[in-house]
């Protein structure tokens, strides 16, 4: 059998059978009880009636003994019809001396001496007078009290038959209802973002249930501490290592300008460019920390442009002269993604796109009023297998090509982060070649 | 032009300041924000760089105290801080522009020159005065269509003028321009160099203003 795991179909079981259960035992006792009493009373009629027709049954034996009319005599009775008890008077020596006019005398037992006897079918009382030479038997057919015993059960079970169902259905009703709160915490917890770290409302909940809001209330906040804590980690780590960095490399520039040694100054340069791989490795590490363990989504919603612009505008300056052509719309596009992890993401894919794409051709950033952030260059095809393995870590479209190979990574991690989705395309819908990254970013209308 | 750096890492700090002089202007480095603070007191800067996280302080706390004063200096700031946000609250808080470190030497250099042109009203890199053709960007001079070789000491002087054209410098002034704190100045410095300046570029560029000092003539 199928173990119930919901609460409220357990509860609801439970209380049924152990309702129904209850219910059934009382009705059942009740009706034991009644059995007897019922038992008591008719063995009482049983008595009386003997105790009535002997007195009579004697008197009218001796008054056919004087008259000398012999025979079985028939106690006339006010009317013929069905009788529930009948009797038969015999002497001792077992002879007939009287018997109701439905008795018949097959049925009665031997005589065995006064009291009370039952055989399959009846149930009897036996007394005597005239010294044991009237003896009385009284059959009381067991059907009949079978019968009553029958309609004391219906009577106890009908109201059971129409209470029960309404008492299951209000088990039922009152288990759903008292876990109303319980459902309801449940749907607040499923409905929410993965990186939604706001405590749960722990108003309304049960006692038994409150305790464990809390708790996750508790372990929420911690969690939410500690992303707090590797963003301001990563925040400190990017201070820690940026800071010497740009220094050596300053040192480095420096050396190379100020030295007139053609092989010192070459030295240098390569001191350099280690040093600016390195950086870029180490920015794309911490990047990668923020995207996948930060909050990617604010509280409130901020127009994406302004940091288009200014990511564009790095980027063009930082390499990219001229290569950069932007496309926004004239109105604000308003989401609620982090600005900070939009422009991680920005920046990814235009520094992609113009180390990927073709030599001195322009790099497409375009942003619709409906949120579609895309990045095209031109360029050769990239095969669809290349595509399919291209956010995997450390993968380099091309193994030639400097990169970290965390770029789309970083891209992809984010834009799951903000509740779109990274999609890579090549060649450009329409065109022979080229490469488009597209992110959808959820965008509020207006 | 005379800058302040504010830089607490001395071997980036020492880096700018060698290139900063190798361009031929002043410089004074400072690595905490208050001995920025008395610096600026005592000095009216050209330029400021400055870094965001210092040992006494946030340096966006102190560039909105040099707003709030209503000092126009231009400000660029140098930070390990790479966020957009952190960028846009510096822009915000009055910055004129902003380099994330690592940044390349020459970069820094390119972007002082530009913030300092627009301070000067005059974005465009070239400038011609009379005969001469000046390009800010590349710190040449020709008069006549031939290349005049300035010393960086002349060529800061020069640049000084051009940055306030019309404007009367007198020789502290100038002297504020051309030497940091622990540089000794010969009391006859300016005027050598001014003569030479004329020299080279013609008496008719620079004019004395007597008792006040020196201007460029108006281009």
């Amino acid at each position: 059998m199928r173990r119930l795991t919901s609460l409220q179909a357990r509860l609801g079981l439970t209380l049924g059978v152990a309702l129904t259960a209850l219910w059934l035992a009382a009705g059942s006792l009740t009706a034991l009880i009644l059995r007897g009493e019922m038992n008591q009373v008719f063995d009482a009629a049983l008595k009386e009636t003997s105790d009535r027709i002997l007195p009579l049954a004697v008197i009218d034996i001796i008054s056919r003994a004087e008259a000398e009319e012999p025979g079985v005599q028939r106690l006339a009775t006010a009317r013929e019809g069905d009788e529930f008890f009948t009797y038969i008077l015999r002497d001792e020596t077992g002879a007939l001396l009287m018997q109701s006019h439905n008795a018949e005398p097959s049925a009665f037992p031997a005589w065995q001496g006064p009291g009370f006897s039952e055989d399959a079918t009846y149930r009897f009382y036996s007394d005597f007078a005239l010294k044991g030479t009237v003896r009385i038997t009284v059959a009381e057919p067991l059907a009949h009290r079978a019968e009553v015993a029958r309609e004391i059960q219906m009577g106890l079970l009908a109201p059971l038959l129409l209470v029960l169902p309404l008492a299951l259905a209000a088990v039922a009703v009152g288990v759903r209802l008292s876990l109303g709160a319980v459902r309801r915490f449940r749907a607040a917890l499923s409905a929410r973002g993965p990186r939604d770290f706001s405590p749960l409302p722990e108003a309304g909940l049960p006692a038994e249930i409150a305790p464990l809001a809390s708790a996750l209330n508790g372990v929420l906040a911690r969690l939410e501490a500690a992303f707090a804590a590797e963003r301001s980690f990563a925040a400190n780590a990017a201070h820690e290592l940026r800071t010497p960095l740009a220094g050596a490399i300053a040192q480095a520039q420096r050396l190379r300008a100020e030295t007139a040694d053609p092989a010192a100054a070459a030295r240098a340069g390569e001191i350099e460019a280690v040093l600016k791989r390195l950086t870029r490795f180490a920015e794309r590490l911490m990047q990668l920390a923020r995207a996948e363990g930060g909050r990617i989504r604010r509280a409130e919603a901020a127009d994406l442009r302004p940091v288009l612009r200014l990511v564009a505008e790095d980027v063009a300056r930082a390499g990219g002269e001229g290569r950069v052509s932007l496309d926004l719309p004239s109105a604000p596009v308003r989401g609620d993604i982090d600005p900070d992890a939009l422009a991680i993401l920005t920046r990814n894919l235009l520094e992609n796109a113009l180390r990927h794409g073709a030599e001195g051709r322009p790099v497409g950033l375009t942003l619709t009023p409906a949120g579609a952030l895309s990045v095209t260059n031109d360029g050769a095809p990239v095969p669809p297998e290349v595509l399919a393995r291209l956010t995997t870590r450390f993968e380099r479209g091309a193994a030639e090509a400097e990169g970290s190979g965390l770029g789309l990574a970083i891209v992809a991690a984010i834009a799951e982060g903000a509740g779109g989705a990274l999609t890579l395309r090549s060649p450009i819908p329409g065109a022979a070649g080229g490469f488009c990254a597209e992110v959808r970013l959820p965008v509020q209308p207006g | 032009m005379r800058i302040l750096l504010i830089e607490d890492d001395t071997v980036l700090g020492a880096a700018v300041r060698d290139q900063i002089a190798a361009d031929g202007q002043t410089v004074d480095w400072v690595t905490r924000l208050d001995l920025a603070r008395e610096a600026m007191a005592g000095t009216g800067y050209d330029l400021v760089l400055l870094d965001l996280m210092l040992p006494d302080g946030r340096g966006i706390a102190f560039l909105r105290a040099v707003r709030a004063r209503g000092e126009t200096v231009p400000v660029i700031i140098l930070t390990a801080l790479d966020q957009i946000s952190d960028r846009i609250e510096g822009l915000n808080a009055g910055a004129d522009d902003y380099l994330v470190k690592p940044f390349d030497l020459a970069e820094l250099s390119a972007r002082i020159g530009a913030v300092a042109r627009r301070y000067s009203g005059n974005p465009n890199p070239l400038i011609h005065i009379e005969d001469l053709e000046i390009d800010l960007a590349q710190k040449r001079v020709s008069r006549g269509g031939k290349a005049v070789s300035l010393t960086a000491r002349e060529w800061a002087l020069f640049e000084a003028f051009l940055s306030r054209p019309g404007q009367v410098f007198s020789r502290a002034q100038l002297e504020d321009k051309l030497y940091a704190f622990d540089a000794e100045v010969e009391s006859n410095a300016i005027e050598v160099h001014i003569s030479r300046l004329r020299k080279k570029l013609g008496a008719r560029v620079i004019a004395t203003e007597r008792g006040l000092g020196y201007r460029l003539v108006a281009r």
